[in-house]
């Protein structure tokens, strides 16, 4: 008997853990940092020397909060910490602190947007739902060396908000998409950086397969520690070509924990520590429950950017912007902020400013600044606009330049150019570089009419007049070159019309 | 009462080697402990958390980072240590 995949539904859940942008950590004052030499960024409290308590971070706390609120979810009146116990040298206490029964963030779902069918095509939007998120320790860092392994506990503490969806996500295009979106909204609140490159997203996957129509959700597994968006999707896609292939052959699912090797781009069992799910967790004694106060949970409110879904929405119901370049504009809250302002000086022409923006600040700004890394390799690089030199207002005046016909689209670029290098006003670079357009008519009109009056342009006049449109574009070069490409177009068109008409 | 627990899976859970008679009397001490929880949960109480267990946020620390203590004086507390990592027996993780 044979099947297609076609045949199959694949049932993704994730756990995304992310460290959360703090100076301190989560239970303890060590700073913590990327970079650092090994266990530099150590106090008695991370390795739960005897004496010590471990005291919640406040900021790590309302980061926490602020991600609930982004997503929409409840804040309960109550959170507390519960003790994971496991013997394992990534964790000094034989315990990891999380929260277990009272997590700090309930509920939620997450928008996304899947690939339209072009780039300049918005795809199917989805909301995925959050089941919690709970606020933990992250644990240490070990390397493998011949026969030991060595430990730097420089990570251990840093306070990680582990995020858990429902089993919503139904492909590795949502998985992917699920992720790009949670990324830009953590990013684009506060809640962390997610820079890929120095582990501060982290993913574990859970995937099964059934049968299209069968409601009970087939055997997952679980493939730990994936720390990009292309390990997430190719995951999914190798999991569940494997699951299928397993369940076809008449063998069952075995509920494992898997690794997955990027290199190879292969799955692989993990060896399972022994009883590694028996956690015995408990409620941490020296932690006490944290009552969250109303008051908090408006102040944070106060600081939930407008949801990127939203606001593309806006730009494209309410500014009339293309798709293309509203979604290039949602994706970083800066650069949203600072069309906003551009438009803002000048709001006629929200799409013109929007195409300076998403087009050539971006492209500049990309490349005056190494791209940082990030935990999507294939997303646009992250551009700092504190070095940009153009402030918004200035850009809105080019803008307006090119709509008052001062200058043409094309000079545009050129100004632009300049802009970009020396920080100075459009129209400032328009009179250095002698690029106003002539829009004086008397004279125009006298060189309108000259040109028309060389026998050379007879013919394209009769074709003109013969009812050929086209035409009469071939009399506007010798114009624009008469001025020295100075000639508003807009007016040698309507100049011409009209002694021609 | 039946013992809700096996005494040699939670020896090996807790890396305790334990003897037939530390067993026999962990056993007993276990179940008398469960004996308690077993009267709490069958006592009719509030559900709701104990009050005097709740903090309100003035308990938190502020994001200031402290001193640490250096890898020096961690490393010195290890059994063993390199390159200001501590080092332990092989733990694999890796792909089999």
């Amino acid at each position: 008997m044979s099947t297609s995949p076609s045949d199959w539904e694949v049932v993704i859940g994730l756990e995304v853990h992310v460290q959360l942008h703090t100076r301190a950590k989560v239970f303890a004052s060590s700073p913590w940092g990327f970079g650092k030499e090994p266990n530099e960024q150590v106090d008695p409290v991370v390795l739960g020397l005897p004496g010590t308590l471990p005291v919640v971070n406040r900021e790590a706390v309302e980061k926490s909060i602020l991600f609930g609120l982004v997503v929409g979810a409840s804040v309960p009146e109550h959170c507390s910490w519960d003790r994971k116990n496991y013997f394992y040298p990534d964790n000094p206490k034989n315990y990891q602190l999380t929260q277990k029964d009272f997590p700090v963030v309930v509920g939620g779902q997450v928008e996304i947007e899947l690939p339209g069918a072009s780039r300049n095509v918005m795809g199917e939007h989805k909301f995925i739902r959050i089941h919690h998120a709970h606020l933990e320790e992250d644990v240490g860092k070990l390397s493998h060396a011949g026969s030991g392994s060595l430990v730097d506990y420089n990570r251990a503490g840093v306070p990680l908000l582990e995020i858990v969806t429902e089993p919503d996500l139904r492909s590795s295009a949502e998985a992917e998409a699920f992720l790009r979106s949670l990324v830009a909204m953590l990013t684009q609140a506060g809640v962390a950086d997610c820079d890929m490159e120095k582990g501060q997203l982290r993913c574990d996957c859970n995937v099964s397969v059934r049968r299209r129509g069968v409601e009970k959700l087939g055997t997952r597994t679980e493939t730990k520690n994936l720390n990009s968006i292309s390990s997430v999707r190719d995951t999914v896609i190798y999991e569940t070509a494997r699951q299928i292939r397993e369940l076809e052959a008449g063998r069952s699912i075995t509920q494992e924990t898997r690794g997955w090797n990027a290199e190879l781009a292969r799955g692989y069992v993990l060896r399972d520590k022994e009883d590694a799910h028996d956690y015995r967790y408990f409620p941490d004694p020296d932690i006490p429950t944290l009552k969250i106060s109303r008051e908090t949970v408006a102040r944070l409110t106060k600081l939930v950017p407008e949801n990127l879904y939203d606001r593309q929405r806006r730009y494209v119901e309410k500014l009339a912007l293309p798709y293309t370049a509203a979604s290039v504009l949602v994706n970083d809250r800066a650069l949203a902020e600072w069309f906003e302002l551009a438009v803002a000086a000048h709001p006629t022409n929200p799409s013109g400013i929007a195409n300076l923006v998403a087009n050539d600040l971006l492209r500049d700004l990309a490349a005056s600044a190494g791209a940082a890394g990030s935990f999507d390799e294939a997303a646009p690089a992250q551009v700092s606009l504190s070095s940009c030199l153009i402030k918004p207002a200035q850009l809105a005046g080019l803008v307006k330049l090119t709509d008052d016909g001062v200058i043409s689209k094309q000079q545009a670029k050129e100004v632009f150019a300049e802009m970009f290098k020396s920080g100075q006003d459009a129209a400032a670079i328009v009179d250095a570089k002698g690029l106003r357009q002539n829009s004086d008519t008397g004279e125009l009109e006298k060189i309108v009419q000259e040109v028309i009056a060389d026998p050379a342009v007879a013919k394209s006049i009769a074709e003109y007049r013969a009812g050929n449109e086209k035409a009469i574009n071939a009399l506007k070069g010798p114009i624009m070159k008469r001025t020295q490409g100075k000639a508003n177009p807009v007016l040698i068109d309507q100049l011409l019309r009209k002694f021609l008409g | 009462m039946a013992e809700g627990f096996d005494i040699d899976h939670l020896a090996k859970l807790a890396r305790l080697s334990l003897t037939a008679a530390e067993k026999a009397l962990y056993s007993s001490q276990l179940n008398q402990i469960l004996g308690h929880f077993q009267a709490l949960a069958e006592a009719d109480l509030p559900s709701t958390i104990d009050d005097a267990r709740i903090v309100n946020e003035a308990a938190l620390r502020s994001d200031e980072p402290g001193p640490v203590l250096g890898a020096e004086a961690v490393t010195r507390i290890a059994p063993a240590s390199r390159d200001g990592q501590i080092s332990v027996p092989r733990v694999v993780d890796d792909e089999s």
